[in-house]
């Protein structure tokens, strides 16, 4: 356990909340828990902000982010509507706001378990990949929000507004990957997988189901490790003959009807 | 039929001038028929769903107006590498420089991108069969299927073109290596495998 908090602990700091909390995990038991410690203090914080967010994530799993009251949360957590504001003077932006950190860091910190105890880059990118679709296809407040309210989250992962969520899980990801290639490389790797990871849980493909580890591995083997070796294309293909490519009927009146 | 092909074709070209005009949101179907000429159940007999049906037919049918410029500008290429890298800075260019779309991804991106996502799987069936023809044959890297590959290059342009994220894509030097690396280093058969 000692060896999993000190590995974990550094890309975990800071995730939960800039100012105060640093994340730090235990795995034991079994299960992964997300303990809050104030380390200046050295004794666990209130953990008044995660009941709360935690509350709130309960409350979006049912209704969603919309219909979700701060008195709604009040009652989920068990204290009033004024400890919620006292906690969150923004009131329900901030509480939905501090959920997405909370879930964000929760996510970072499984990650971080199970890429930390990878062997080898492959390794490392599967089940890191299969890690974040586990998690994301479980999570039902998210669930709830896609199926129900995607103009709540499509805004944060289509066109430019992705690159701020690129940045974040590079950052996060990066320090991993760089155990076995240059930080740059390992950025860019970072990138790629992530991308990958959006499109096929966004729109599934035949075959590929990233929660399973055999076939999640097919597709780290196939398109994603030739990324983390390969410095240039072979010239073979510069010279191939011209191929004719035409711009498929069928498709055409797909999108047309 | 053709009166009914072109009276189709004026009222997406009016209703997307609405859309331009005002956004998504404050577009109505009597808007639409005014600015067709038409009236409002000429407008409703082409599109019985009305005012969702309008702006969901509107959207695809600019979408597929954008990718077959895409189309035209690329269809010449001789080889993959000369379409990607040729074809990612085009891509994302056209969509930086899509007024209407920029507009409404501006002020309406909550009404906008649950529509958008909708065509996703054709647009990246689009993609997939433009770039399949380049694939095939002994180009391919040993144990890549042909659709998978097909497929998983479509996914990643439409990704990549749409947000490039830290890659410059007015940079050939930076576009070459994101095509040669990331998409097609694991694709195309070489020397080295």
């Amino acid at each position: 356990v000692a060896t999993v908090v000190s590995r974990v602990a550094t890309p975990c700091a800071g995730m939960i909340d800039n100012e105060t909390d640093i994340a730090i995990l235990f795995h034991g038991m079994g299960t992964l828990q997300l303990k809050l410690v104030d380390v200046r203090r050295e004794q666990p914080i209130a953990p008044q902000r995660v009941r709360i967010a935690d509350a709130a994530n309960r409350c979006v799993a049912r209704r969603g982010v919309q219909k979700t009251t701060v008195d709604d949360v009040a009652r989920e957590a068990g204290c009033s509507r004024a400890t919620v504001y006292r906690t969150f003077p923004g009131g329900k932006e901030e509480v939905i706001s501090a959920v997405v950190d909370t879930e964000v860091a929760r996510l970072f910190s499984a990650l971080a378990v199970s890429m930390g105890e990878a062997d080898d880059i492959e390794d490392a990118l599967v089940v890191g990949m299969v890690c974040a679709a586990t998690a994301i296809g479980e999570h039902e407040a998210l669930q709830y929000v896609v199926t129900n309210e995607p103009g709540a989250l499509l805004p944060h992962l289509c066109f430019a507004p992705l690159g701020a969520v690129l940045e974040r899980v590079c950052e996060f990801a990066v320090p991993f990957l760089a155990r076995w290639m240059d930080p740059n490389q390992a950025r860019r790797v970072a990138d790629l997988a992530t991308r990958m990871v959006l499109s096929y849980l966004a729109t599934p493909a035949l075959g590929i189901d990233l929660t399973n580890e055999q076939t999640t591995r097919r597709l780290v083997a196939t398109f994603l490790m030739p990324a983390t070796r390969s410095t240039e294309l072979p010239n073979t293909e510069l010279n191939t003959e011209v191929p004719n490519s035409e711009l498929p009927n069928s498709e055409l009146t797909g999108l047309s009807i | 039929l053709p009166e009914v092909a072109s009276s189709r074709q004026r009222i997406l070209e009016a209703t997307y001038a609405c859309i331009a005009r005002w956004g998504i949101f404050k577009t109505t179907v009597e808007d639409a028929a005014r600015e067709a000429g038409m009236s409002r159940a000429s407008v409703y007999r082409h599109f019985p769903g009305g005012r969702e049906e309008l702006v969901a037919e509107t959207i695809s049918w600019e979408e597929l107006r954008f990718f077959t410029r895409l189309y035209d500008e690329l269809h010449d290429a001789p080889t993959l590498v000369e379409v990607l890298e040729r074809g990612l800075p085009f891509a994302h260019r056209a969509i930086l420089e899509h007024e209407v779309l920029q507009r409404v991804l501006e002020t309406e991106p909550e009404t906008l991108l649950p529509k958008l996502t909708v065509d996703v799987t054709r647009v990246t069936a689009l993609i997939s069969g433009f770039l399949l023809p380049y694939l095939s044959g002994d180009r391919l890297a040993p144990g890549v299927e042909l659709r998978e590959a097909a497929d998983f290059l479509a996914r990643m342009v439409l990704s990549y073109i749409t947000s490039p994220g830290r890659w410059d894509l007015e940079d050939p030097v930076q576009v070459a290596k994101l095509v040669r690396t990331e998409l097609l280093a694991g694709i195309l058969a070489g020397p080295q495998r």
